[in-house]
């Protein structure tokens, strides 16, 4: 099958110490994969080169068999991303924060105003649409978040960190709606925590320093906690030490 | 897409509480000010007469009003256009933007002409409080279009000049401070710098100065042409340059 998603030893930063080096992913239609490393292993930044805010400093990267810095802007249209920081305008309700994210992304007229009530009955903010942004709770924001990454209905979606913040309740609200994204929507999710790989992702790849250290299916046998002491925590400890 | 950015930045910049503040104090003035220029004239006006002196209400009311409304969309643009950009990287909505199947020079273009949306409504009102006195009284009016006309072009070029400071920053206060300082320095260079000095034709007010009275020149349009779009091109290159294009 031909993958939605390929990066070819994509590398960034400063080449004596770079925050990502020689990074290989594919992403198959479908796929649910995990990004998984410590603080400052590398997963934003391969987060935001994936995304297109970054450009890498070598490799490739290439959405739909088309090389992302040679196709245009326009490329970007198949990807979804939700950063960290939420983007939203406090100042503006969430049916306008929406409309415009849609907007953004190339919806207009009947097709914006369907695509918004989808998604907003997908993260059930409905009988919210006409608050303001900043009014929302953390776990509003982040769902509204979300769907202004889905409202384009992207076959890529690009989660960092989805569920840093949030309280267990808010926590468990934002993995149903990632469990529950239809089959077509590919996912790129970044998480430390090892609990969201495990419930929401088919395949993982460790990561540190930059590189990827490991890669395996999300089974229910695999034992996370060990991989990620052998692999991903092997930098922040050797730093600590 | 130009447009939809545009409408987009005047309906952020509508909600928020600056751009009310700036229309209903921008238009307070103006109007204060307005009236006590024509009450002044109002009491000179039969010596003026006795003395067959030509000014009249348009040079002795209309161009000090206009040039204090010059004045107020100095400091009232780079307050709206410091959230344009800086203040989109400081809340973290940039990624949104970069992330976007949009060009640079679309972003920019729209964030542009969106200001300079924003910027109609005090522009306008105080154009139109300008214009209620030629209601009733003896006014030049080809004139007073030219400084409209003027004013218009000069809140688009204050618009790429402040649009471009605010990418070059990543917190809307830093980008408040150095438009400020940008535009203040550019407002006094004619002041500072004899007429003989070689970067006089960068000073502001000597461009702005002959619309107000009457004088289209194609030097000033030049100015105001050639300079916004440097800024605009720089503030494309800016937004390239954050997404590693450049």
């Amino acid at each position: 099958m031909k993958p939605v998603l390929l990066a070819r030893k994509i590398s960034h930063g400063p080449g004596n110490r770079p925050r990502l080096s020689e990074f290989d992913l594919q992403l198959q239609p479908g796929d649910r994969l995990g990004l998984l490393g410590v603080n400052g292993a590398g997963k934003s930044t391969l987060m935001q080169i994936l995304a297109g805010i970054l450009a890498p400093a070598s490799g490739e990267i290439e959405i739909r068999g088309n090389r992302l810095d040679r196709a245009g802007p326009s490329l970007r249209r198949h990807i979804g991303f939700l950063p960290q920081r939420i983007p939203v305008y406090p100042e503006l309700s969430v049916n306008e924060n929406l409309a415009w994210a849609g907007q953004l992304r190339g919806l207009g007229g009947e097709a914006l105003g369907n695509a918004i009530d989808a998604v907003l009955q997908q993260v059930q903010l409905g009988e919210y649409r006409k608050r303001l942004a900043g009014r929302l709770s953390a776990g509003m924001t982040q769902r509204l978040g979300l769907a202004q990454a889905l409202v384009h209905s992207p076959a890529i979606l690009i989660l960092d960190e989805p569920t840093a913040g949030l309280d267990p309740l808010q926590t468990e609200q934002i993995r149903e709606l990632v469990a529950g994204l239809s089959a077509e929507t590919s996912v790129i999710l970044a998480t430390h925590l090892l609990d969201d790989v495990q419930r929401l992702c088919n395949r993982v790849i460790l990561l540190d320093a930059g590189r990827k250290k490991a890669e395996h299916e999300v089974t229910p046998e695999l034992d996370l906690l060990k991989h990620f002491r052998q692999h991903a925590g092997g930098g922040a400890l050797e730093a600590t030490s | 897409m130009i447009g939809v950015i545009a409408l987009h930045e005047w309906r952020r910049l509508r909600a928020g509480m600056m751009f009310w503040v700036l229309l209903a104090f921008g238009q307070l003035i103006i109007a204060w000010l307005g009236f006590a220029q024509l009450e002044a004239f109002a009491k000179i006006a039969p010596q003026l007469k006795a003395a067959g002196s030509l000014l009249g209400v348009t040079d002795l009311v209309l161009v000090p009003t206009l040039n204090t409304l010059v004045l107020i969309m100095l400091l009232g643009m780079p307050l709206l256009a410091m959230g344009s950009l800086a203040g989109e990287t400081h809340s973290g909505r940039i990624s949104l933007w970069l992330s976007s199947p949009v060009s640079g020079s679309q972003i920019i273009l729209g964030k542009i002409l969106g200001l300079w949306l924003a910027s109609m409504p005090l522009l306008l009102s105080a154009c139109a409080t300008l214009a209620a006195l030629g209601l009733g009284i003896d006014f030049d009016w080809p004139r007073f279009l030219l400084a409209v006309a003027g004013m218009l072009l000069l809140s688009l070029w204050l618009g790429c000049i402040a649009l471009f400071i605010s990418g070059l920053f990543d917190h809307p206060a830093a980008a408040l401070a150095a438009s400020y300082g940008a535009l203040l320095f550019l407002w006094l260079l004619d002041s500072l710098s004899g007429t003989g000095a070689p970067w006089y034709w960068l000073a502001l007010l000597p461009h702005v100065e002959p619309w107000f009275q009457g004088l289209l020149r194609s030097q000033d349009i030049v100015f105001f042409v050639a300079t916004g779009a440097v800024a605009a091109q720089l503030g494309v290159y800016s937004i390239a340059r954050r997404r590693g294009e450049i």
